[in-house]
C-alpha cells in the first residue's frame, strides 16, 4: 500500500476494478429497471384510462399502493419477504423487480396525465379518418402524450439511477455496495463517499442534460427517426416541384 | 338544382305540399329525395346517406327527435339552426362518432345503425368513406401538413410513395402546396382548415361532413375556406354542411334543412327557405342571423 498525500489516503488505483464493476452494475440496474418501469407504467396508465371499471380498478389500487410504500420496504419485501415464502429471487432479480414496481407506479401517473392531456379532438379526428384503435393510439395519441410526459419521465429516470444506491441494503454490488466494501477495508468513510457522490453526479448530470436536449428537440417537432427524415426530404422535393409547376 | 326546382314546381301545380308540413306526423311528405326527379335518382343509384327516425338524448335532454333525412349522391345539403339545436350531433351520428338511441342510418345503401344498435361490421371502413371537417380543425400537431394528409392513407394500406404524391396533389387542390412542410401551429386558421379538408379528402370519401368549418375563423380565412368548399361543390362532391354562413349555404346548397329543438322544423330548396320560410321559428331564426351578420 502506497502513501498518498493530503486528506486523500485511499489507494484508489487498487480499487479501479471494484469501482468499475459497481458502475457497470448501477448502469445495468438503471437500464433494466427503467425499461421495465416504463413498460409496466404505460400498461398501468392505459388500464387507468380504460372505460371499463374492472380494468381501471386494479390499476388504481396498484398505483396507490406502490406510490405510498417506501422503496426500501419494497426491496426488503421482494428479497427477504418473498424468500421466506419460497419465492427465491437472486439479488439482481429482486433489485430490478423492486425498482420496476416502485417506479412504474410513479410513471403511470405521469403517463396517465399525459394521455389525458392530449385534446379529445385528436382522438375524434383519428376516429373520423377511420384509423383503427391501435393506429389511433400509436400514431396520434402516443406521440403527443410522449411530448407531455417527457419532462416528468426524465426526472424519474435520474431519480431511479440515484435510488439504485438503496440496493446497498441487499448487497447488490452496485456503486454504493462497492463504496461500503472500500470503506470497510480503508476506514475512510468521508473520502470514499465523497468520491462515490462525485461518481453519481458525473453520471446523473450529463444524463439529465442529455435528456433536456432531447426534450427540446422533440418539442421543436424535429424528426428523430431516420425514416421520417427521409420522408420529409422526399416530400420537400415533391412540394418544390409542385411550386415550380404552379 | 334546376331539376329540384322543376320537381317542386310540378308538385305545386298538382297541389302537393306547398304549405310546409313540419309535423313529424307526415315527415315523408317532403324530403330531399322526393324533390330529386326520378330519373336522376336512378342515375345516382342509392342515396349516400339515409337517416330514418333518428333519436338521441344526453342525460334525458332530447337532442335529436325523430329526424328523417336523405342525401342523394352529388348533392349538397345544408343544415341550419341555432347552436345547441342538434345540428352537430346529427352530423356526428352519421359516422357514429356519436351513438344514436333509436332509428336507422344507411350509408351508401348499407345499414350502419338500426334499431338502436350499431350494425356496421367495420366501423373504420365506414369512417373512411365519410370525410369529416371539424370546427376546430383538429389537425395532428406533431405532424407536418403533408403528413397529416398522408397518415390515414398509409394506415389504410396505401404505399407511402403513392400516399405522399396524392397528399401533395390534395394540398395543391386546397392551394397549400407551398405550406406542405409546415406544422399546424405555424399555420393560420384558414390554412389549417384547408389542410383539414385535404386530409378529409385523402381517402376518397363518398361524402364530406362539415361541422361549422368557418366558425372559429377570421373573415379573411373564412373566405379562403369557403372558396375551397365552393370548388368542391362544383366538382360534384356530396356534402352535408352545418354552418352559420347563411349566404354561402344559400349559394351552394341544393337543399336546406332548418333544425330547432332536435326536430326538422322546415326543409326545402334554399330559395324557398330563405325567401319564403313557412314557419314562424324559421323566420325568427333568419332575422336573428341577419342581424348578427353585419355584411350579410
Amino acid at each position: 500500500m502506497h502513501l498518498a498525500s493530503g486528506p486523500f489516503k485511499v489507494p484508489w488505483s487498487d480499487y479501479y476494478g471494484t469501482l468499475f464493476d459497481g458502475l457497470q452494475r448501477t448502469v445495468e440496474y438503471t437500464v433494466v429497471g427503467f425499461a421495465g418501469a416504463a413498460a409496466l407504467g404505460l400498461l398501468v396508465a392505459l388500464m387507468r384510462v380504460s372505460t371499463v371499471r374492472l380494468v381501471r380498478l386494479p390499476a388504481t389500487v396498484y398505483t396507490e399502493v406502490f406510490k405510498n410504500v417506501p422503496l426500501l420496504a419494497i426491496i426488503f419485501l421482494t428479497y427477504f419477504g418473498l424468500g421466506s415464502v419460497g419465492v427465491r429471487l437472486n439479488v439482481f432479480e429482486a433489485g430490478t423487480t423492486s425498482l420496476i414496481l416502485f417506479y412504474a407506479a410513479y410513471l403511470s401517473e405521469t403517463f396517465r396525465s399525459a394521455i389525458r392531456g392530449v385534446h379529445h379532438g385528436q382522438r375524434e379526428a383519428a376516429q373520423a379518418l377511420g384509423l383503427r384503435r391501435v393506429d389511433s393510439f400509436t400514431r396520434v395519441i402516443f406521440p403527443q402524450a410522449l411530448r407531455l410526459a417527457l419532462p416528468g419521465t426524465n426526472t424519474m429516470l435520474v431519480d431511479l439511477l440515484k435510488s439504485t444506491s438503496l440496493l446497498v441494503t441487499i448487497s447488490a454490488a452496485e456503486l454504493m455496495s462497492q463504496a461500503r466494501l472500500i470503506t470497510s477495508a480503508t476506514f475512510r468513510a468521508l473520502e470514499v463517499y465523497l468520491v462515490i457522490a462525485g461518481v453519481y453526479f458525473a453520471l446523473c448530470y450529463p444524463l439529465s442534460q442529455g435528456l433536456l436536449w432531447i426534450e427540446r428537440r422533440v418539442h421543436a417537432g424535429l424528426p428523430i427517426s431516420p425514416r421520417r427524415r427521409r420522408l420529409l426530404r422526399t416530400a420537400a422535393a415533391l412540394l418544390t416541384e409542385e411550386e415550380a409547376l404552379a | 338544382m334546376n331539376r329540384i326546382e322543376a320537381a317542386l314546381e310540378a308538385r305545386k301545380e298538382t297541389g302537393v305540399a306547398t304549405s310546409p308540413s313540419t309535423e313529424v306526423a307526415e315527415p315523408a311528405s317532403k324530403t330531399f329525395a322526393d324533390a330529386v326527379p326520378e330519373e336522376s335518382q336512378s342515375a345516382g343509384a342509392t342515396p349516400v346517406v339515409r337517416i330514418e327516425h333518428l333519436c338521441k338524448s344526453f342525460d334525458g335532454r332530447v337532442v335529436l327527435d325523430a329526424i328523417d333525412l336523405t342525401v342523394p349522391r352529388g348533392k349538397i345539403l345544408s343544415i341550419i339552426g341555432q347552436s345547441g339545436g342538434g345540428k352537430t350531433t346529427l352530423l356526428r351520428c352519421i359516422n357514429l362518432l356519436e351513438r344514436p338511441d333509436h332509428g336507422s342510418i344507411q350509408v351508401n345503401g348499407e345499414a350502419v345503425f338500426a334499431d338502436g344498435r350499431v350494425v356496421c361490421p367495420d366501423l373504420a371502413a365506414l369512417r373512411r368513406s365519410v370525410g369529416m371537417v371539424f370546427q376546430r380543425f383538429n389537425l395532428f400537431p406533431h405532424l407536418t401538413a403533408v403528413e397529416n394528409v398522408m397518415l390515414a392513407q398509409v394506415r389504410a394500406g396505401t404505399p407511402s410513395r403513392t400516399a405522399l404524391e396524392r397528399s401533395v396533389s390534395l394540398l395543391r387542390r386546397v392551394r397549400l402546396a407551398h405550406r406542405g412542410l409546415a406544422y399546424p401551429d405555424q399555420m393560420s386558421g384558414g390554412e389549417q382548415q384547408r389542410v383539414a379538408i385535404a386530409r378529409a379528402l385523402a381517402l376518397r370519401p363518398s361524402i364530406l361532413l362539415f361541422d361549422e368549418p368557418t366558425s372559429s375563423l377570421d373573415p379573411e380565412s373564412t373566405v379562403e375556406v369557403l372558396q375551397v368548399m365552393r370548388a368542391l361543390a362544383q366538382d360534384g362532391m356530396t356534402m352535408i354542411l352545418v354552418t352559420h354562413e347563411l349566404p354561402f349555404a344559400r349559394g351552394v346548397a341544393d337543399w336546406v334543412v332548418f333544425v330547432d329543438g332536435g326536430r326538422i322544423v322546415e326543409q326545402g330548396p334554399p330559395e324557398e327557405i330563405f325567401d319564403r320560410p313557412g314557419q314562424e321559428r324559421t323566420r325568427a331564426f333568419l332575422s336573428n342571423e341577419a342581424a348578427a351578420q353585419p355584411d350579410a
